[in-house]
């Protein structure tokens, strides 16, 4: 286990070597420095332009930049924010609580009612239900997110009034300073009566919102796992020997169907993540996505290069973590032997 | 160790609970992060918008209005050779206390004048390289060409500016909001705790309002200071950063915020209809125009300009591109500044006279030129690729072939500085509600070389002598007499054509009161109030 653990983790090497080159160079590709981007109509002069890069470092050769982030990397150092001067591993922490909430919560949606969803869909097969379920989730799958966050805003929010429209707190009633970041626990460390319930409301459309997209894939994913697995001759055995269908389906069965909904879950994370950006700019979630978003119109490259990084970094985790759970759910199944 | 920590935080939100929550609150949902809270570094917007609660100028442009007056700095005198300003301080101004553990000793003097300007002027000053030290605008409005120096008058109120030759503008310049004036205590007080960059992030000033905390991308809180200027009239004043500006509008609805920036104006005719908002709206400063590149022929003949500002229809620009919000231009100034020429003959939309023109000019029929056009939307140009195509259309009648271009923002703007272009939108949006703050993006330098602004490369001798008369003359009706003359000289010139002065529009809930719009685009909330 251990040692697949390190091959896992020394493999991850090489994919982080290639995206951080591919990251820098495209970030460079894309027309317009962060200084011009800075000054509009005002313009500047070619010879203030030339005395800022070299103050930026931006003057020197590609590769040598590269070598110097790499190494800056290899140190631990991210670099430094070219707008808020601050470092990017700071602006990272402060921020990505804020999106890692957002992601459990959606997936936490999406997996509460993806799997039942997709369990009862292929236990009733080719029915009413089942139908609807998968039509349903092939509209899910294919919504513009930013559309979808749109309609929930006009008839959650301004039309029956049952939710607020962006942020994570009421800013008038509640205030608090972010102790973990997270505005589910911060908003029960603050002790402020309501506060835990209001920071609950502002992640129900954000989730939803953000979990649609893999609430369809699971639910399709477990139907098709679940119609495999309840062909299997065990199940039919388990049937036969008289047990009841909720203890057939519940456990012999979605026990083994998991696997690849697992899996899949897994690799939503990194949808998840992508997903965030679209999701926190329209409910103005402080998060990494926005950060990102502003990144590239400031063309802040450390924050860009340093930010992808970062999440290439929760993702790749995600998924070892993931690859680790397969022998849990499934003793059968042992790593390095 | 921990549980100290979690103690220690949990008492701190408890405090900060307890602090707020019941007074009047004024949320406004701006657009994004300020870069950080100090004027003299920023050039943006946003970020100007998010630090100016706290701070003052010496002079301040009235609310709503372009007349800078009297603010910190109680009066000002002009010496009559206009190459000495002296400035009596109000005295008794106090800066804000216990924000980041500053406690001021004392009130406002010259010293913080003198450090505040000293910071963008002097290499050697001690907080000349903190935070990147680019002091974009101080630079830009020509400050450094203007100062001779800053000085203690007679007493710790008095401070005695200097300049090198007479410049009338530079009042106007100094309602700028790089012309902040900071506290020179909490700057030493940073500096001996070895924190200076906190100074341009945890912001101490003598505003109306108190810097309380900033969560990025989140939230920016203040509170009402009692002040020089007296209390403001709400207790909290709010920034919910919000930067989709459907969201903006959905929260406005909602009551989540009270005042917004930037509404998209696809929403503007659904929110003058909502019986909850007021959707306020004022013309713009500013001026969208077409830049001809009169150092690439044929365009460096007059007439040919002449005949392309005949063959552009206009009000079919502004009724489309525009939505009709916004004034046909005649002039590189908007009808609402001092000076504006109303007796200036503005050019007819005529495609067979601009045929004739340009015939009776030697252009050959099916000329070929290029047509740049912005990627942006701004304030004085809400669609340039629409007003790009529509002015291919309108060319085309004239026997002008055009080919659009455009490029990224930053790169478009370079280019065009560099003059690559033969026909290129842009346009401006006014800093201080001076007219040399427009017409000097027509200027050129002693050598009658296009100053850096000046994308249409166009040089006038006549128009730049009296560009530099007029900022020597202290008397604004001396100068209005000149601003005339030189529209008369833009106009038969055609330095660029005139395009359109758009409207800008701001909503604001109903139970808003004393909330004006900024000519500037700023966004100020000391007379704002909010009914509960």
């Amino acid at each position: 286990m251990l040692r697949h653990l390190i091959n896992r983790l020394l493999l991850t090497l090489p994919t982080f070597l290639a995206l951080m080159f591919v990251t820098f160079v495209m970030i460079r590709l894309v027309p317009g420095d962060p200084i011009e981007a800075r000054r509009g109509e005002r313009g500047i002069s070619p010879e203030r332009h030339a005395e800022l890069l070299k103050e930026m470092g931006l003057d020197q050769p590609i590769w040598k930049q590269f070598v110097d982030y790499a190494w800056g990397i290899l140190h631990g150092d991210f670099g430094t924010s070219i707008i808020s001067k601050t470092p990017i591993l700071h602006e990272f922490l402060t921020l990505f609580p804020a999106t890692l909430e957002l992601t459990i919560c959606a997936m936490a949606f999406a997996v509460a009612i993806g799997v039942p969803a997709g369990v009862i869909a292929a236990v009733r097969r080719g029915k009413l239900y089942d139908q609807t379920l998968m039509g349903l989730a092939l509209t899910g799958y294919s919504m513009p997110i930013f559309w979808w966050g749109l309609i929930l805003i006009l008839i959650m929010s301004n039309t029956l009034g049952l939710t607020p429209v962006s942020g994570r707190v009421d800013l008038i009633k509640y205030y608090y300073q972010p102790v973990t970041g997270f505005a589910l626990i911060d908003s029960l460390l603050s002790g402020q009566k309501g506060a835990f319930g209001d920071a609950v409301h502002h992640l129900i459309l954000p989730s939803i919102v953000l979990g649609t997209v893999p609430l369809a894939v699971i639910a399709r994913m477990t139907r098709s796992a679940m119609l495999e697995v309840l062909e299997e001759d065990y199940v039919r055995t388990a049937r036969a020997k008289g047990l009841s269908a909720k203890r057939v389906v519940g456990l012999h069965a979605l026990r083994n169907a998991l696997i690849p909904v697992i899996t899949s879950i897994g690799l939503q994370i990194g949808t998840l993540l992508a997903g965030a950006v679209l999701t926190e700019t329209i409910f103005s979630w402080p998060g990494v996505g926005k950060w990102l978003i502003e990144s590239i119109g400031r063309r802040d490259y450390p924050a860009l290069q340093g930010g992808i990084m970062l999440i290439s970094a929760v993702v790749i985790l995600v998924n070892l973590i993931v690859d680790l759970l397969y022998g849990l759910i499934n003793p059968r199944i042992r790593h390095g032997k | 160790m921990k549980s100290v920590k979690l103690f220690g935080a949990l008492l701190v939100t408890t405090m900060l609970a307890a602090g707020s929550a019941y007074g009047k609150s004024l949320v406004y949902c701006s657009e994004g992060s300020p870069e950080n809270f100090s004027p003299s570094i920023n050039t943006t917007g946003t970020s100007l918008d998010a630090a100016r609660p706290v701070y003052n100028k010496l002079v301040q442009f009235e609310p709503g209005g372009t007349t800078p007056k009297p603010a910190l700095a109680e009066s000002f005198e002009v010496s009559p050779d206009a190459l000495t300003i002296t400035f009596k301080l109000r005295p008794g101004v106090k800066f804000h206390s216990g924000v980041n553990g500053f406690t001021p000793t004392r009130d406002l003097n010259a010293e913080d004048v003198i450090w505040s300007f000293e910071r963008m002027w002097k290499a050697d000053h001690p907080y000349a390289k903190v935070s990147g030290g680019s002091y974009d605008y101080f630079n830009d409005m020509g400050m450094p060409d203007s100062l001779a120096s800053i000085e203690k008058g007679a007493d710790d109120l008095t401070v005695v500016m200097k300049l090198k030759e007479p410049n009338a503008p530079i009042i106007a310049n100094l309602g700028m909001d790089f012309a902040t004036i900071h506290s020179a205590e909490y700057a030493k007080f940073l500096m001996d705790k070895g924190t200076p960059e906190q100074f341009d992030q945890i912001p101490v000033g003598t505003g109306s309002f108190q810097f309380v905390d900033y969560q990025k991308d989140a939230v920016i809180r203040f509170k009402a200071f009692d002040g020089w200027a007296g209390k403001p009239k709400v207790d909290d004043l709010i920034y919910a950063i919000t930067p989709d500006p459907t969201a903006r509008y959905a929260k406005l609805k909602a009551n989540e915020c009270q005042v917004m920036i930037a509404p998209n104006p696809a929403d503007l005719d659904a929110m003058s209809k909502d019986p909850d908002i007021n959707l306020m709206s004022q013309a713009g400063l500013n001026i969208g125009y077409l830049s001809i590149n009169a150092q690439k022929p044929p365009f460096d003949k007059p007439e040919v300009r002449q005949a392309l500002a005949m063959a552009i229809d206009r009000d079919a620009i502004l009724k489309e591109v525009y939505q009709g919000a916004g004034q046909k231009a005649k002039n590189p100034i908007p009808p609402t500044m001092w000076s504006y020429d109303e007796g200036t003959a503005d050019y007819e939309y005529n495609p067979e006279k601009a045929k004739e023109m340009l015939k009776a000019a030697g252009v050959a029929e099916g000329l070929a030129t290029d047509l740049w056009w912005m990627p942006v939307q701004r304030p004085y140009n809400p669609n340039a690729k629409r007003m790009a195509e529509m002015m291919q259309a309108d060319l085309a009648k004239a026997g002008i072939n055009a080919t659009l271009v455009s490029y990224e923002w930053g790169e478009y703007r370079k280019r065009l500085q560099a003059g690559e272009h033969q026909l290129g939108l842009l346009g401006w949006t006014g800093d201080n509600g001076d007219p040399d703050n427009f017409f000097f993006l027509a200027g050129c330098d002693k050598d009658g070389k296009p100053a850096g602004q000046n994308i249409s490369k166009w040089c006038d001798a006549k128009f730049n002598e009296l560009m530099l008369k007029a900022r020597s003359l202290s008397e604004q009706p001396d100068r209005e007499a000149i601003y005339k003359e030189m529209q008369k000289i833009h106009h038969d010139g055609v330095a660029w054509i005139n395009i359109a002065h758009s409207t800008v529009f701001e909503p604001t809930r109903k139970s808003v009161t004393g909330y004006k719009i900024s000519p500037f685009g700023a966004h100020e909330f000391q007379d704002v109030d909010v009914a509960e």
